[in-house]
């Protein structure tokens, strides 16, 4: 297969998917398996880059059957930094998670559940990422609708697996609320279907206008999506679901699996019906952001726990991806506010990816995660301790991070489209996340005299380094800003929205 | 008070009222958005027939699912896969550990009727080229036998150990997914069949994806995973 052949896009939905199958039907050297689908998986996705800059935004039919019969899928400037971004904390993830679970099973309290955990792990893990990786290349809105299904049930055993009664419960509740989700947008994939007889996106674009029909189609599928991405008011299966789950697997959901409902929800806002959205909806959307980024900071300052804590800052995080929507469409404001959500996307997959790895190490070697008890932590894991600062420099957003250039971008066109009161939220937010990244930093950091610190078990060093690779992404994301703008304007999609500006 | 401690809600619960008032509020508006959605939308089905000559069946059903959106249907194939994982990963079969004495009649209806459904099961997926049905119903008709043999508590059905039936469920998913390769192994699109082919892989994908259905089915009514032949090995 040359590097330019058009049969590289289906990489990153078959390698996963085949080793995911391999990973549930032999069940030994599952991690090889998993690790070789990361690492084929990344670079399929280097060469996917590779031809996007060269030759552009792509298609390709599945099966030969051109849209409207078949289903296509595209790959354009969004879809490459999404499939990047599960790439890389992808990879992270599973090196963690091996790190993770080979500490778990060599402790020698209750044997065979941790190895149990983890044979279940692999192949819904695989799966997962296949699911992702074919939401976000799918350019046919019932696919999309299968694509999240996968990535509900997948994402929801996977919440379940640590086996105690409290995760149990709240990943079934994630299971419902998903499930009701997947069917508020199917019902609106309906709408789309009655009303203009196409599922293909690129010719939803073409035919949509606004109507009833649509009116309903979009307040069904985008109320749906908003449960999954778990937007204030809608974010109250996220906590208990996110902080009860295993390490890896908290990783794995508050870094990713939200995003790719986010993906849907922007792909449907400012792309395919975006001639038929209105400012107040848009404000709407500001608004529920404006609430999520304060609810969930406040609650994230007043948690006790560790794991909650991180749980509640990805409501709060979540929020200024929203702030973004009223940004997205006045005038030349517009450009920087998508690039903030990419930016945004992007940080917080690979911050709180590392935050959860870093919290998960945490809690293995203390026993438990009560933020008041852990002081001194940095002397027993100094590496971990330092991953979980520098991911809460992202949070916060300090330069150079990426979370510093997201609300750079949100802040300068926020003032540039005089809405300045956006730009009152998002400092507050970021005064707020300093609050609860530093009240757990400095326990982390300081030693108090006269104590005795854990004794620590010795353990592999993936269980630290992957939260720290990954976290110093992120940071260094903000060095390397160029890059992502010049993928997302490659794109045919921002040029086309900015023609069509004044909307 | 009391009413709360039996967990049931009260009859007058402020919240149900609203949450009642909501969806009326919601299904009206969409009575009113269906009553005024455009007349005349066809859909795709004229694309469908005029491509009905070229997917190697009769079916338009099938078509579409196997031939022209046959991703999805991989996909969602997956899906059945992915819940069957999600079931195993949380319990053990909850088998009883004595084993029940099966009543007679039990058997006869078992012996009488599990051969036959399997018989049908076969029949509907070679019904699916040119009529309805296909390996979604074929599977589900396996489905049904499967769960009238473990309502028996036929003690053979509760000692399959893992790997022939993690072997039976990635039947149907590995052949569709190797069909898909060979298609691109050709030169083609992924999933595109070679001109003249589609009939019969059509029928091959179909047949191997009834069994896994059939099976992930009938292991979702058990509800657990199955004797563990990893463990087995590592306590003796």
């Amino acid at each position: 297969m040359s590097f330019d052949s058009p049969t590289w896009i289906v990489c990153p939905i078959i390698l996963p998917l085949i080793a995911g199958l391999l990973c549930f039907l032999f069940r030994k050297n599952t991690f090889f398996i998993a690790l070789f689908a990361s690492l084929a998986n990344l670079l399929s996705v280097a060469i996917l880059l590779w031809q996007f800059l060269l030759l552009g935004p792509m298609r390709y039919s599945m099966g030969g059957w051109q849209a409207p019969l078949g289903i296509s899928l595209r790959m354009h400037g969004p879809t490459i930094l999404m499939l990047l971004m599960t790439a890389v904390s992808g990879l992270g993830i599973t090196l963690y998670a091996r790190g993770y679970f080979s500490f778990r099973i060599a402790a020698p309290k209750r044997v065979g559940r941790h190895e149990r955990q983890e044979r279940f792990f692999w192949p819904l893990w695989l799966l997962l990422m296949t699911a992702l990786n074919a939401l976000f290349l799918s350019a046919d809105i019932f696919n999309l609708y299968v694509t999240l299904e996968l990535v509900t049930v997948s994402a929801a055993a996977l919440a379940a697996l640590s086996g105690k009664p409290a995760s149990q419960i709240a990943a079934f509740r994630y299971l419902l609320v998903s499930l009701l989700g997947s069917l508020s947008y199917l019902l609106g994939v309906v709408f789309v279907y009655k009303t203009y007889g196409v599922l293909d996106l690129q010719m939803l674009r073409q035919v949509a206008s606004p109507g009833p029909g649509l009116q309903a189609a979009l307040a069904l599928m985008t109320l749906g999506l908003l449960l999954k991405t778990a937007l204030f008011p809608l974010h109250f299966w996220l906590p208990p679901a996110h902080a009860n789950a295993l390490a890896p697997v908290s990783a794995i959901l508050s870094g990713l699996v939200v995003k790719g409902s986010f993906y849907i929800l922007f792909v449907l806002w400012f792309d395919i019906f975006a001639s038929s959205i209105s400012q107040n909806a848009l404000n709407l959307m500001g608004v529920l952001g404006t609430g999520a980024i304060i609810w969930g900071s406040v609650q994230a300052i007043r948690q006790q726990r560790l794991k909650l804590l991180v749980a509640y800052s990805t409501i709060s995080q979540l929020g200024y991806l929203f702030i973004a929507f009223p940004l997205a469409l006045r005038g030349d404001g517009g450009q920087g506010a998508w690039a903030a959500v990419a930016f945004m996307v992007l940080a917080h997959a690979f911050a709180k990816s590392a935050m959860f790895m870093a919290a998960g190490t945490i809690f293995l070697h203390m026993g438990h995660d009560r933020i008041k008890d852990l002081t001194g932590v940095r002397k027993c894991l100094p590496l971990t301790s330092f991953a979980y600062a520098i991911a809460g420099v992202n949070l916060m957003g300090l330069p150079p991070s990426g979370g510093f250039i997201a609300k750079w971008l949100l802040l300068s066109s926020s003032l540039t489209s005089s809405q300045w009161w956006w730009s009152v939220v998002i400092m507050t937010g970021s005064l707020l996340a300093s609050i609860y990244v530093f009240r757990v930093v400095s326990r982390l950091f300081v030693i108090p005299a006269g104590k005795s610190i854990c004794a620590c078990r010795p353990h592999s060093p993936l269980l630290e380094w992957p939260a720290l690779v990954l976290a110093m992404i992120a940071l260094l994301l903000g060095l390397i800003a160029p890059y992502p703008l010049l993928i997302l304007e490659t794109d045919t999609l921002v040029s086309c929205l900015l023609l069509g500006g004044g909307l | 008070m009391k009413s709360r401690i039996n967990n049931r809600p009260k009859r007058h619960d402020p919240l149900l009222l609203l949450l009642l008032l909501l969806i009326i509020i919601l299904a009206t508006l969409l009575v009113k958005v269906i009553y005024n959605l455009p007349v005349g939308i066809t859909g795709l089905g004229e694309e469908v027939a005029s491509f009905q000559q070229r997917s190697g069946v009769v079916s338009p059903v099938t078509a579409v699912l196997l031939n022209f959106r046959s991703y999805d249907t991989l996909l969602e194939v997956m899906v059945l896969l992915l819940a069957v994982i999600g079931v195993w990963s949380l319990t053990k079969a909850p088998f009883p550990r004595k084993t029940i004495k099966t009543s007679p009649v039990q058997l006869a209806v078992v012996r009488l009727l599990a051969p036959l459904m399997c018989l049908v099961a076969v029949y509907l997926v070679w019904q699916g080229s040119h009529l309805a049905g296909g390996a979604f119903q074929g599977g589900a008709v396996l489905g049904g036998a499967g769960v009238l043999m473990l309502v028996a508590e036929l003690p053979m059905f509760q000692q399959i150990s893992s790997r022939p039936l993690r072997i039976g469920l990635l039947l149907g998913p590995i052949v569709f997914l190797g069909v898909a390769l060979l298609c691109i192994v050709n030169g083609g699109e992924l999933l595109a069949y070679p001109q003249g082919w589609a009939g019969s892989l059509l029928l091959l994908i179909e047949s191997a994806c009834a069994v896994s259905i059939g099976l992930a089915l009938s292991a979702l009514f058990v509800g657990g995973r199955p004797v563990d032949d990893l463990l087995e090995k590592k306590k003796s």
